[in-house]
């Protein structure tokens, strides 16, 4: 392996880290408003569905879904009908596992700071003409802006960082599926420890980093903002961390 | 800016036959309201005032019936009928303000401008006109109660609402900015001509502004007419089946017994009338009762003109009553009549007093009632101090 492929891999590591980060927040965002208005009973059910990568090891996740990407099984063969390509060991498989991985990232901030909003603003906005995308747009998103940033931030962060379901279902393709933390796998095995440092540290730098820049947007709120969402997403960047 | 009115003086009515039940809460009323100056809304907390405000808005989604709406269908549930909160052209002010906190002031005004389809008003206006000029362009947590209230009410009136409600909008205020928001509300009724519904639990504020009176318990309607006339019924416990009430010309007037109102905690003589002359020396003002008569009250200090009309009230404990025609007495009003009405309580004596085209309610001991013997036709004179009479202006001159 030559030095470049350290950096393919960092490349597909962000492409596959900023594409995972795009998606989940467009299903991310439905998906918290819908269960921080759900008032059913199975509300619980459903939050513990999204918390469960939290828990559950990666492995496992990556296991059922290498199964579920196979061209033997329904979506896997699906997809195959339609892109003409295999679905497992794709970067494809790679940006899907990411997704199911980092959605609780993502949803669990999205979640309390809706829960935090209420629904008084909305209905203020409701009464004076404005419908349901012009509320949300004008009213929840700036309202819940830092939780947003927050979100997308961790969703990233926690993307960049993982190893079991990529290495499940991707396998180790460089270009493709290689991405930072099988590489810094790879060099341990080989024992390259002095990449395997320059690897580790970079990720490392770049995660403190990163979550500094989210910590300082937190407290560079407008005072309005943060009144009403300091503690929502505080709450939420601790449970998620 | 005087011209600027966004309704037609067409006499439109709000037609409300609706039930809703949810934990333990039971709300089921027909009533037809009108959809002009102010209604009043009264009643306990419980009633199911704020409710039926969440009901008109379509913020609250799980009433049953229908309402009907200057031939507009805004609700009916038998048809499937619900027009959405942002379609119904109905604004309400909320008890809490709701202003947007991420918003200025100017920037709340021009969201509910911005989403107006009519546009008669301009922002320039309603600022002026609710004298917020100097703080268009402060942040929300930068305004003290009285001040987001008044924003929340030129918020509301930028999206030339049909019908303007407000929950409680003066609940949260002291004194002096009640007495300021009654009378800005006042002027924006009768310079916009929007019809508003206002719902309070105080009988005080509601008898300053409104023209008709609503009263609610326990999710049922106990009355409805004319202001004076429903506080006047008020004054007994058990609902009065008078027989020259409103003339039954509003439709929910035969369906008003099944509800028990448990009356008025301060029996009063609700009143309108015309300022005859202010006395400044002696701190007085003096309000005509008829041609040759008139009361004395503390002295309304700004700007209200002579014949302007004023409204009061007179808590029943504060008058009482002589055989004698009173001189001597520091007690400046007096006002001769004849008891009309006589109704006993546990130790005191609720009487209705006739005096020229008015009632007036006093209460008095059942020892006193049977010293001076009195029947149903009596003469009499009323007496109370001019301290007695209030009203919710005198407090902004200050």
């Amino acid at each position: 392996m030559g030095e470049n492929s350290d950096l393919i891999a960092l490349l597909t590591t962000l492409k596959m880290a900023a594409l995972t980060t795009i998606i989940l927040m467009l299903i991310g965002t439905p998906l918290a408003w819908y269960l921080a208005n759900m008032k059913s009973r199975f509300k619980v059910l459903f939050e513990a569905l999204v918390a469960l990568p939290l828990v559950l090891p990666p492995t496992v996740l990556g296991f059922y879904l290498l199964i579920a990407f196979s061209p033997q099984h329904l979506p896997g063969q699906i997809w195959q009908d339609i892109t003409g390509q295999q679905l497992a060991f794709s970067f494809s498989a790679i940006v899907i596992g990411s997704i199911f991985y980092s959605l609780p990232f993502v949803v669990q901030p999205l979640q309390k700071a809706f829960e935090q909003l209420g629904t008084s603003y909305l209905e203020a906005g409701a009464t004076l003409g404005a419908g349901r995308f012009d509320r949300f747009f004008n009213i929840v998103l700036p309202l819940t802006k830092a939780s947003f940033i927050t979100a997308a931030s961790l969703g990233f962060a926690h993307t960049i960082g993982e190893f079991g379901v990529v290495l499940m279902i991707g396998g180790n393709i460089e270009g493709e599926t290689r991405v930072l933390s099988i590489a810094l796998f790879d060099h341990v095995e080989a024992f390259n420890y002095a990449r395997a440092h320059a690897l580790a540290l970079g990720l490392l730098i770049g995660s403190v980093v990163l979550l500094s820049l989210i910590y300082l947007l937190n407290f560079q709120q407008p005072d309005s903002d943060k009144r009403s969402n300091k503690n929502a997403h505080k709450k939420s960047l601790g449970k998620g961390l | 800016m005087s011209s600027v009115s966004i309704n037609s003086a067409a006499k439109a009515t709000i037609d409300i036959d609706v039930a809703i039940a949810f934990d333990g809460f039971h709300l089921s009323l027909q009533q037809q309201l009108p959809a002009q100056a102010i209604t009043g809304i009264f009643g306990h907390s419980g009633s199911g005032k704020s409710t039926l405000l969440r009901i008109l808005t379509g913020l609250e989604k799980r009433a049953q019936g229908q309402i009907n709406f200057a031939e507009q269908c805004l609700l009916n549930t038998r048809n499937k009928v619900f027009i959405k909160p942002e379609q119904r052209n109905i604004a309400i002010v909320f008890q809490d303000s709701r202003l947007f906190p991420h918003l200025s002031v100017i920037e709340n005004l021009a969201f509910a401008a911005k989403r107006c389809k009519n546009s008669a008003l301009k922002i320039e206006d309603i600022v002026e006109l609710t004298d917020l000029t100097a703080l268009a362009d402060k942040g929300i947590n930068q305004l003290s109660g009285g001040e987001k209230q008044r924003v929340a009410l030129a918020r509301a009136i930028l999206a030339e609402p049909k019908l303007l409600l407000l929950d409680e909008p003066l609940s949260a205020l002291d004194n002096h900015n009640k007495a300021l928001l009654l009378s800005l509300l006042t002027k924006v009724q009768q310079q916009l001509n929007i019809p508003i519904f206002y719902v309070s639990h105080s009988m005080a504020e509601l008898q300053q502004v409104a023209d008709h009176l609503l009263v609610l318990e326990q999710g049922k309607v106990v009355d409805f007419g004319n202001i004076h006339q429903v506080i006047h019924r008020l004054n007994y416990p058990t609902p009065l089946s008078k027989p020259e009430q409103e003339n039954g010309q509003e439709s929910g007037q035969s369906n008003l017994q099944p509800a028990t109102f448990s009356g008025l905690t301060q029996q009063q003589t609700s009143l309108a009338l015309q300022i005859k002359a202010h006395h400044p020396e002696y701190g007085l003002t003096s309000l005509a009762v008829n041609h040759n008569s008139h009361i004395y009250l503390p002295l309304l200090t700004n700007k209200t003109k002579l014949g302007s009309e004023v409204r009061c009230f007179i808590l029943a404990n504060d008058i009482s009553i002589t055989l004698t025609e009173p001189s001597n007495s520091s007690i400046v009003n007096h006002l001769s009549g004849k008891v009309s009405e006589i109704q006993q309580q546990q130790h005191s004596v609720l009487l209705t007093i006739s005096c020229a085209e008015h009632d007036f309610y006093t209460r008095i001991t059942a020892l006193s009632f049977q010293q001076l013997q009195l029947k149903i036709n009596a003469p009499v004179y009323i007496q109370f101090k001019a301290s007695a009479v209030k009203t919710f202006n005198y407090s902004t001159g200050e």
